[in-house]
């Protein structure tokens, strides 16, 4: 019974499950990142949705072009609420615990970063709700909701994953906060309000092609507007996406082991 | 072998060339209760780091269970239980969902993990708290929870690091009954740091007293006292002018003195034959104490004095 180890999938289930109900029983953190990622799609879509008539949106929906912006930046409150989340355990001593457990390092991150993404994805649920409740329409149908959210699980790992490697290296909750700051050029460097073909800022042109959040916006607006007659843009989104999780998992993951050997 | 601990010329250096633990070596046996007992900042919680495989030393070699901290840190994980200086607990969870999350970990099944959180809720006492969030615990009862939680797994070696600091005489007392019983009971290594020489004294096989990073004295408390603890007379004077004064004479007479207040304290090996020539030297200045006592050696006099011997090597070297 004792001198044993869990396995992988066994310690991350464990540790995702105890992130979660840390979360809900601390439902004023989480209530209003839900309630902030709405407000964005009701102000974007009350005051952006007129340069939609532009030539270039070729008669799309705004709302259908504005709500992966809301999606993905809901993240910053939601899958950002990892490296939160990890802070606090560094701080109360949890995380010490933690490493002197056989647990793996990896499932020790990934407790927090599944949870952050959980959360990430019923913020996206409701965001497409209330998309739905002002009039949005999907080309992609159920299979492109669907799609959504597969990609805003990607989305979703990967930013937790920044945010709780950003927590282990930074090890208090200001800095932790400051380096969450790397979602602002992220989100605005980007085709956030209008398509490629109307930035004009040569500089923005050049921000904007080498962000990953870019992609991720054009394979959503894709599916969400052109439905799945057009698939390369939906894989390139998928690559990068899978791409940056790996990236931001393994760059969490040494973060926890490197929170051992140093000081 | 199986609950041993060994340790070889540690160092650890921090960022800042700050030396935490300056070359320190030590052995302990199976089943055997070591106490490492310093001051605040002598370097003992950064021991217990290196050898639970929180910290990695900057040189030096580390066996714990007989297994090498450095090159298999899971392997040591798996028998070592660790209860750090600040408890290690999620105030969201409740008592019984902690345990049994740590038992998880361990490999326990979900039944099995519940009925062994049952167990050791009962053995520290917190059976009626088990539904409660431990955050809404009190110091002594998180305490208490976090030492069941070192015990999930029914480590062979059993790390405490300053167990009792900050808790009241009763839940002290009975934190000093449970670790004594796994010591004598289950045959658990017990390495245990503490500031408190009453604790070494009572629960100890054997110590070790580190003062900045190096280890000064280590032996059995018996052995301690005889080796280090001169005798020490103990000298009360009216004002702090006349001990300032008397400490100063008793310095030209070759014998090392402490000044407290009115009070000087004097080490010395031989403390009855030395004690007349003291005080007539004393009287031949007009000076004459109150009180004159003369006490065997107790630990804290071990304690003091070595801390003292380090302080003026260091002094005069600097």
């Amino acid at each position: 019974m004792a001198d044993q180890k869990g396995s992988l999938v066994s310690d991350t289930l464990v540790m995702t499950k105890r992130s979660l109900v840390t979360t809900l029983r601390n439902p004023l953190i989480f209530v209003p990142n839900l309630a902030i990622s709405m407000f964005f799609l009701f102000v974007y879509e009350a005051g952006l949705s007129g340069i939609a008539d532009l030539p270039a949106f070729e008669g799309a929906n705004y709302l259908a072009f504005i709500l992966p912006v809301s999606i993905v930046s809901a993240a910053i409150g939601g899958a950002g609420g990892a490296g939160q989340a990890l802070v606090k355990d560094l701080d109360n001593g949890f995380f010490s615990r933690l490493l002197i457990t056989p647990a793996s390092r990896l499932a020790i991150v990934l407790g927090p970063i599944i949870a952050g993404m959980m959360q990430l994805v019923v913020q996206a649920g409701l965001i497409i709700a209330v998309g739905f409740f002002l009039g949005l329409e999907v080309a992609g149908g159920a299979l492109g909701v669907l799609v959504v959210l597969l990609l805003t699980l990607g989305w979703g790992l990967a930013f937790a994953g920044y945010s709780v490697g950003v927590a282990l290296r930074a090890k208090n909750a200001q800095s932790a906060q400051a380096g969450t700051f790397i979602f602002f050029p992220l989100i605005f460097l980007s085709t956030t309000f209008v398509p490629y073909e109307l930035i004009e800022a040569q500089w923005l042109k050049v921000a904007a092609t080498i962000n990953p959040v870019t992609y991720l916006f054009e394979a959503m607006r894709t599916v969400l507007i052109d439905g799945f007659s057009e698939p390369w843009p939906i894989i390139l989104g998928f690559i990068v996406i899978a791409v940056l999780c790996v990236i931001m998992i393994t760059f969490s993951t040494l973060s926890a082991k490197r929170a051992v050997s140093t000081d | 072998m199986g609950g041993s601990i060994l340790v070889e010329n540690a160092v650890k250096t921090f960022k800042g060339n700050v030396h935490a633990v300056k070359g320190i070596s030590l052995e302990v046996k199976e089943g055997e209760f070591f106490a490492f007992l310093g001051p605040n900042g002598a370097g003992k919680s950064t021991t217990v780091q290196l050898l639970t495989t929180l910290l990695k030393p900057t040189s030096g070699r580390m066996e714990v269970a007989g297994i090498d901290v450095n090159k298999e840190p899971e392997k040591v994980r798996l028998e070592i239980g660790v209860a750090l200086q600040e408890t290690g607990i999620d105030p969201d969870l409740k008592g019984i969902e902690l345990l049994e999350f740590q038992a998880r970990l361990f490999g326990f099944s979900k039944k099995a993990a519940r009925s062994r959180a049952e167990e050791l809720l009962e053995l520290v006492g917190l059976t009626e708290d088990a539904n409660r969030l431990s955050g809404k615990y009190s110091g002594g009862m998180r305490r208490r929870l976090d030492l069941a939680m070192t015990l999930v797994h029914q480590p062979k070696i059993l790390f405490l690091d300053e167990p009792t600091t900050g808790l009241d005489p009763s839940n002290r007392k009975s934190i000093w009954k449970e670790i004594k019983r796994l010591n004598k009971e289950e045959g658990t290594t017990i390495f245990l740091t503490t500031q408190y020489l009453e604790e070494a004294d009572q629960l100890a096989d054997r110590i070790s007293i580190i003062n900045k990073g190096e280890i000064v004295a280590t032996g059995t408390p018996e052995e301690l006292k005889r080796t280090l603890g001169f005798d020490a007379i103990v000298l009360e004077f009216d004002s702090e002018e006349q001990s300032t004064r008397a400490q100063e004479l008793i310095g030209t007479m070759d014998l090392q003195a402490e000044r407290l207040k009115n009070e000087v304290t004097i080490y010395a090996e031989n403390g009855t034959a030395i004690v007349a020539d003291v005080i007539r030297r004393l009287d031949e200045h007009q000076l004459q104490p109150d009180r004159l006592n003369v006490q065997p050696p107790s630990l804290d006099d071990v304690f003091i004095q070595v801390t003292n011997e380090q302080k003026k090597e260091a002094s005069t070297n600097g």
